[in-house]
């Protein structure tokens, strides 16, 4: 089940070890780990996600798994997050049954409809802000795309791109269900206070 | 006792491997023209092996390759991901050495097929632990498309691999109608290529003159 309130989803970064980075993650209340490594071995991908299944489990977290719907099925994950380039959700669904959480990127208003239509259980729409996680081509979406997406679009919405401490509370207020960060909590000194500092931020609206 | 039973495998004894230059665009790709060319009588084993293609476009593909009329007992196999294979009905999953394990993949998927990679003792160890239903091993001899993973592996260590598994073996780099006959002395199942099945003007020809070394 995806969080009924604002939660935080960490990205894992290819740089570190995912399964150390998702424990201290869960550590500071991230609600959701996404396994995203885009070259590691299937043997080694299988390996993670079996482990960062298994603490998700016991702090009550959602396993997701980006692209590989294999791995997902084989680690028993929750469930796996798609790139438009990724297999469509549809046939993912086909796959994973009708329990498995299944989230698409979008980066437009067209394409959240469009995976609202093929069945996604929630959608990551981004990138918001300039980031420099990934090299990006288009410029940032903003607060009113997000704002008119959330509206239009009855699925919750993961926000991600640039999202920080500082402005977390307002991607909430303009309709995000939560978001999701890879550098904002991987790259600082203190992981898990990272997290837990961006999980205050996000029930903190008074902003 | 063994040899018996490898010869009974239902698995056809030539084997395709997709060229690895398939440009995900829709229709113009080599390996939709290598399909349409095989010969009506002779099945393959056809190994979609695509690895700068997105999901998306391997399954576009797949879906594709499962859509043509293709020689009877042929199967199409899915290099690596199992998820593809499903989605777009194939027979089969092909797995590299440091893949999932088909029995982590069989869990799900127990009806497909799957196949291992071998160049070593220890990846024939995992293999068979792992319930691999053929094994694929290379290059036996120098191919360009193996060169920078260094030496070939020479007819010795495939006929010692052959003596070593009960599974089915098929050999894998520069055969050639003319030396496939070598390959089969030394215990092999079958003959896989890449290079040799792209001259299309000669692929019903080349097929025809395999099949006359590898089913004797």
């Amino acid at each position: 089940m995806i969080p009924s309130r604002p939660f935080l989803c960490v990205i894992t970064d290819e740089a570190l070890c995912p399964v150390t980075l998702a424990e201290q993650a869960l550590k500071g209340g991230a609600a959701m780990i996404q396994l995203r490594h885009k070259t590691a071995s299937g043997s080694q991908l299988l390996v993670w996600a079996v482990e960062i299944q298994k603490l998700c489990q016991q702090y009550q977290a959602l396993c997701i798994i980006n692209d590989r719907v294999d791995i997902a099925l084989a680690s028993k994950a929750d469930g796996v997050h798609l790139g438009q380039q990724d297999l469509p959700a549809r046939a993912a669904r086909k796959l994973l049954g009708e329990t498995a959480i299944i989230g698409v990127t979008a980066s437009s208003l067209k394409e959240a409809l469009q995976a609202e239509q093929d069945g996604a259980d929630y959608i990551g729409f981004g990138h918001i802000y300039p980031t420099h996680s990934k090299l990006k081509e288009s410029s940032p979406l903003g607060l009113d795309i997000l704002q008119k997406t959330a509206v239009l679009v009855s699925l919750p919405i993961l926000a991600i791109g640039g999202i920080n401490q500082e402005n977390a509370a307002s991607v909430i207020s303009s309709g995000a269900s939560g978001i999701a960060v890879i550098s904002a909590v991987s790259r600082a000194n203190d992981p898990a206070r990272a997290a837990r500092e961006l999980c205050r931020a996000l029930n903190n609206r008074t902003l | 006792m063994e040899d018996i039973q490898r010869k009974e495998s239902p698995l056809p004894r030539l084997y395709l491997v997709s060229s690895g230059e398939e440009n995900g665009h829709n229709g113009g790709g080599l390996l939709l023209h290598q399909l349409s060319l095989l010969p009506r009588s002779l099945p393959c084993i056809v190994q979609i092996r695509e690895k700068q293609l997105n999901a998306n476009a391997l399954l576009k593909l797949a879906l594709q390759a499962r859509e043509m009329k293709l020689p009877e007992g042929t199967l199409l196999l899915m290099n690596e991901r199992a998820d593809i294979a499903l989605a777009a009905d194939f027979d089969g999953v092909h797995l590299p050495e440091n893949a999932c394990s088909a029995n982590a993949l069989r869990a799900f998927a127990p009806e497909l097929l799957y196949g291992c990679s071998v160049h070593s003792a220890s990846a024939l160890y995992i293999a068979e632990e792992s319930g691999a239903d053929y094994l694929l091993f290379g290059p036996v001899y120098d191919t360009p498309s193996k060169r920078k993973y260094g030496a070939p592996q020479g007819l010795e260590k495939l006929g010692k691999l052959c003596q070593a598994t009960s599974l089915p073996v098929f050999a894998l780099g520069g055969i050639t109608p003319q030396n496939a006959a070598h390959c089969m002395d030394e215990g092999a199942y079958g003959i896989a290529g890449l290079s040799i099945f792209q001259d299309t003007a000669k692929l019903a020809e080349t097929f025809e003159q395999f099949y006359l070394h590898v089913n004797r």
